[in-house]
Formats: structure tokens, C-alpha cells, sequence
């Protein structure tokens, strides 16, 4: 992978390694992902859904994954092999109660995700950390549903996750400086490269990227100029990779509209409120580059057809 | 055939020196006015060091470093400058002293001559109020460093004639470069964008969302950025940022251009970035890597 262990992850691998088993609760994409993360890592990982199809599907997503990594050279064939191996899946709560890390990476729904990790109390022993990849909701509000909201720690995957060193680590108010602390040992561990930030609406990438991209498009709603020449400015001028234009079309207008949504919702800050062409292109169904066309219009939608 | 045959360039500081640099090394020939000699041989030296380190690199050929000197005229007599098709005025960031040049290069070229101002962060509608004949004039906003920074901001005052906006916009692609254009508000295009972006992470920083580092990092890993902000920061200069953003918060009354508290404690502080020893990154105890 793209990924290279930091130095304190290589440290940490030659010290024991109290994590046995990890679990991850969802199998849609973050889910999957994360799971190949772990899987990766060397620890035994089960995919939890309550849809015995989605979990044939995330699996098969995550090993897929791994094949291509092969395929690519970025894994031996023994790498993809103890990998793979390492992934299960199980409809099953209660086939969870071994894990010592558990990820949540369901639907971002706040009272879903507060009863999952009520449920998860029951299972789970009194130590084991719980996880939870949300990108929009608050991370105390999510432990709150667990009767131990000292062992809940935000971590925040970028998607691909398997691909992304990033992890955003936020803690709650409840949260202790042990959990936390394994936390780090956990992702240097899965050669992840950790930041800390407060539970607040965005932690550090969105609440930076949504006001980012909502100025850019009203730039464009206020002529500022077109969106081939803001792109064009903002990767010639900032060197960003890709222009707000073209990544928004690959993040779905749709989806950009949700995550501003609830920033804006929580911080009441009007920068983060989706700019009137937003909705004005979900109302024609230009999401991007999934529908086949956005900002841009693309030929072929295969490649992000969903 | 190119738009403009012979180029004048106002100023030699490190803008004029990069501008002046990837003009002579498009095939045109510059004259550069400096106030005096000293601050002319500075410059050309400068620019000197900066091909011969391409060369060093293997980006420019030796021949092509000798060629692209050899272009360079450097005068410090306004009326050296009469025979020029273009002047691009890359003084320091002050109106007053802008417009005095701005006026006396203008009674010095012919009518017909296209003057150009590389300012950032003053109205080009402004500037061009000062100046006779206001029709021939607009901004051309080059980015820092000026030979490596492919996009080149076209930006048309009230008064500018459509012509002279295509004929700058063509011109700016002979010299290789993509233009944009912007309209005449602050910031342009670009800083526009950017400003606020700053300082809403030092309004963060300050709030304790995370470290400096962290946000950096962040920001780098997870958008692909090649600077983290405050880095970026340090390397703009805390001070050129503050003015930057003052100005276009004093002609927009728009908050998101405000200048945060901390930015200014830093710079009266005397904490710039890099050009001071220390910034928001540079020169703290955790910014060894960037400290290079």
C-alpha cells in the first residue's frame, strides 16, 4: 500500500501487541476498508452487519482488495494470503465478545449508532476499546450510549482507508487518557498516522475542506470566475491536487450537501451552510461524477457508478 | 510573433525579479528600472543564481542561462523605459508609491503601451484612476516564485479596455504560463479563496482544535495538500498575510477576511515565518522537519 509505518510504529511492533481481536461493525465502504486495514495489520478481524448480504459483500469487497494489492506488488502473496485469512464476518452480535478493539463504521445516524454501542456493552469485555469512524456526528454524543463512555474514541478514516495514512483521533469529555493512548498504539500499529483534535463539528480535514469548498462555489455563483479557471487557478496557484470543482464531483454533490448540512446544523456557522447551487444541481440530479455529470460532464460513469 | 516585443519591469524585488526572469527566458527582451544601482545588481544577481541553480538541476541548459541574462537590461532612468509595448510594475505594495510610478511611467511610454500592475492586495481600479489613458491598464498577478508557478492571474479594472485584457491573457501564455481571469475584487481570484481558508485555521489554532503540527499534517495527508496551512503561512509571511487580508476586510467588510486576533499578536510579536526565524511552525521546537 501506499501506506509506510512511521517510526514509532515500527517501534511499537517489537513491543507485545495487546490487541488480539478486532472487530468492525458495518461493511459498507469505510467498513470494508477499515477491515482490510486491520486484516492487513495481522489481527484476526470480523465484519459485523445485520445484513447477511452486505457482510458477503464487504468481505468480498475486502478481499478484492487484498488481491489487487498482490496483483499490484504492493503485498506478497503470502501478505495477501495471512490477510485475507484474517477476515470473517458474522451477523451476530454476540460473536463480537472477544474483540479488544471494536470500530463502528455504520450508517451516520447518531440514535444508531448510540444503540449499537449499548448493545456492544453487553457483549464486550469491560476493557475493550470501542471505535467510532464518524465524519459528521459528535463522538460524545455517540458514547453516550455506552454505560462505559471511557473506552470511546473518535477515529476518523479518509477514505480509501486501506490507502490513507490519515486518522483523525478525537476524544470526548469522557473519554480516558488510557484509551486514548492505546488508540495511538493501536493505529501506529496498523501504520496509520494519527492526529489529535477535539470533538467539534469537522474535526480538523472537514471543518477546513466544507467552508473551503462552499467559498469556491459561490465564487462561481458570483462570477468570480468559471469553474475550469477556479480549478485551474487553485491547482496551478495552491498546488492542490485536484480543483474544489472536480473533487466535488467526485464526492458527489450529494454528499458534499449532507456532511455541510449537519456542520452547519451543529455549528450554526453559515459558512458551512451548502451554497444554493448546491441544491440547485441535486434538484436537476447532477451529483457528480457517479450520475455523469456535475460540474463537468463525464462520458463514462462505470468507473464511479453506484 | 508575440504580442509584446519588448517588456518593461518596475522593480527588482523578489516578484520583479521572477517576473522579469521568466519573461527574458521566453525570448522577449526586458528592461528593469530599479531606484538605484545597488538594488539593480541585487536583483540581476539574484535572478543569475536562480538560472544557474536550473542549470545545477539540469531545467536550463547553460546556454539558455547566458541567452536569458543577456536579455535583461537594468536601468534606473523612467525614460530608458519609452520604447517598451508592455510594463509590468512590481514596486512595493504601497498605493502612493504605486500610482507616483505608475503616473511617471505612464507620461514616459507611448499611448498605445500596456500597463500592467502585479499588485495583490490593492484595487488595479485604484491604481489605474491615477493613471492617463486608465483604458490600457489591468493587473497581471503573478504567484511566488514567479519562474515556477505556472498560473498567472488577468485581471480587468473598470476602466480597462476589453483588447487589452485578450492581449494580456495571450501574451501570458506565450511566456508558458495558464492566465485566469479575475475580476478586480480583493484578493482576486486566488487569494480570494485563500484568505479566508488562513485564517480560519489560525482562528482554530487558536481555539485549541489542535496543534499547529497536527493541523498540518492533517490537512497534507488527508487532502493531498503539499503545504499544510500554517506552514504556508510561514513561508507567505505573517505580516504580507495581515496586510493582505486587512485590506481586502477594509474594502469588503466581509468577516471571513478579518484578521484573526492571533495573527496579529504574532506579527507584533515580530513572530513573520520564515524571514523572521519563527512562525506559526517554522522555528518552533516541533517543526524540524519543515525547518530544513
Amino acid at each position: 500500500m501506499t501506506e509506510t509505518p512511521t517510526t514509532t510504529g515500527r517501534a511499537s511492533r517489537a513491543s507485545a501487541d495487546p490487541v488480539q481481536r478486532v472487530a468492525v461493525l458495518g461493511a459498507g465502504t469505510m467498513g470494508s476498508g477499515i477491515a482490510v486495514v486491520s486484516a492487513r495489520a495481522g489481527w484476526p478481524t470480523t465484519i459485523y452487519d445485520i445484513d447477511a448480504d452486505n457482510v458477503t459483500r464487504g468481505l468480498d469487497t475486502a478481499r478484492r482488495f487484498l488481491d489487487k494489492s498482490g496483483r499490484l506488488g504492493k503485498l506478497t502473496t503470502e501478505q495477501v494470503e495471512r490477510a485475507t485469512a484474517n477476515l470473517s464476518g458474522t451477523t451476530t452480535l454476540p460473536d463480537l465478545a472477544g474483540s479488544d478493539v471494536v470500530i463502528e463504521a455504520v450508517f451516520e445516524d447518531l440514535e444508531l449508532k448510540k444503540s449499537l454501542l449499548g448493545r456492544l456493552d453487553d457483549v464486550l469485555a469491560p476493557e475493550a476499546l470501542i471505535h467510532t469512524n464518524t465524519s459528521t456526528l459528535s463522538v460524545t454524543g455517540i458514547a453516550s450510549g455506552s454505560r462505559h463512555p471511557e473506552r470511546v474514541v473518535g477515529t476518523h478514516y479518509c477514505n480509501p482507508a486501506p490507502m490513507m495514512d490519515l486518522v483523525e483521533v478525537a476524544t470526548g469529555p469522557r473519554t480516558s487518557p488510557e484509551a486514548l493512548a492505546r488508540t495511538q498504539d493501536f493505529l501506529a500499529r496498523a501504520g496509520k498516522t494519527a492526529v489529535r483534535t477535539k470533538d467539534r463539528p469537522g474535526f480538523i480535514v472537514n471543518r477546513f475542506l466544507i467552508p473551503w469548498e462552499n467559498n469556491c462555489i459561490r465564487a462561481l455563483e458570483a462570477g468570480a470566475g468559471t469553474v475550469e479557471s477556479i480549478d485551474a487557478a487553485v491547482t496551478g496557484a495552491l498546488g492542490h491536487p485536484m480543483g474544489p470543482f472536480a473533487l466535488l464531483d467526485i464526492v458527489g454533490l450529494d454528499i458534499h450537501h449532507q456532511v455541510a448540512s449537519r456542520l452547519y446544523e451543529q455549528s450554526r456557522d453559515p459558512r458551512f451552510a451548502p451554497p444554493p447551487l448546491v441544491e440547485r444541481m441535486i434538484a436537476a440530479g447532477d451529483l457528480g461524477r457517479k450520475t455523469g455529470r456535475g460540474f463537468y460532464t463525464y462520458g463514462d460513469t462505470t468507473l464511479f457508478g453506484s | 510573433m508575440s504580442t509584446f516585443d519588448t517588456v518593461g519591469v518596475l522593480g527588482l524585488g523578489l516578484m520583479g525579479r521572477g517576473i522579469a526572469q521568466v519573461i527574458a527566458q521566453s525570448g522577449l527582451a526586458v528592461t528593469v528600472l530599479e531606484v538605484d544601482r545597488d538594488r539593480l545588481d541585487t536583483g540581476v544577481r539574484a535572478i543569475g543564481e536562480f538560472l544557474a541553480e536550473g542549470v545545477r538541476r539540469g531545467k536550463v541548459t547553460e546556454s539558455e542561462r547566458a541567452a536569458t541574462l543577456e536579455r535583461i537590461t537594468g536601468t534606473t532612468d523612467p525614460a530608458d523605459l519609452k520604447p517598451v509595448d508592455l510594463v509590468i510594475e512590481a514596486v512595493v505594495e504601497n498605493p502612493e508609491v504605486k500610482r507616483d510610478l505608475l503616473g511617471k511611467i505612464a507620461a514616459v511610454v507611448r499611448d498605445d503601451a500596456v500597463v500592467a500592475t502585479n499588485t495583490s492586495a490593492l484595487s488595479v481600479t485604484d491604481l489605474a484612476a491615477s493613471v492617463p489613458n486608465p483604458g490600457r491598464v489591468a493587473g497581471l498577478h503573478f504567484f511566488n516564485p514567479a519562474p515556477l508557478m505556472p498560473v498567472v492571474e488577468v485581471i480587468a479594472a473598470v476602466q480597462t479596455e476589453p483588447g487589452v485584457v485578450d492581449r494580456l491573457a495571450a501574451f501570458v501564455g506565450e511566456i508558458g504560463k495558464t492566465s485566469v481571469r479575475a475580476k478586480d475584487r480583493p484578493g482576486f481570484l486566488v487569494n480570494r479563496l485563500l484568505m479566508p481558508y488562513l485564517n480560519d485555521v489560525i482562528a482554530e489554532l487558536d481555539a485549541e482544535l489542535a496543534t499547529a503540527e497536527d493541523i498540518d499534517v492533517a490537512l497534507k495527508l488527508g487532502l493531498g495538500y503539499r503545504m499544510g496551512p500554517l506552514e504556508l503561512l510561514d513561508l507567505i509571511g505573517l505580516d504580507t498575510h495581515e496586510h493582505a487580508t486587512s485590506s481586502a476586510y477594509r474594502a469588503t467588510l466581509d468577516s471571513q477576511f478579518a484578521p484573526p486576533p492571533l495573527l496579529r499578536q504574532m506579527v507584533a510579536a515580530g513572530y513573520l515565518g520564515r524571514k523572521s526565524g519563527r512562525g506559526f511552525r517554522f522555528g518552533t521546537h516541533t517543526a524540524q522537519e519543515t525547518a530544513r
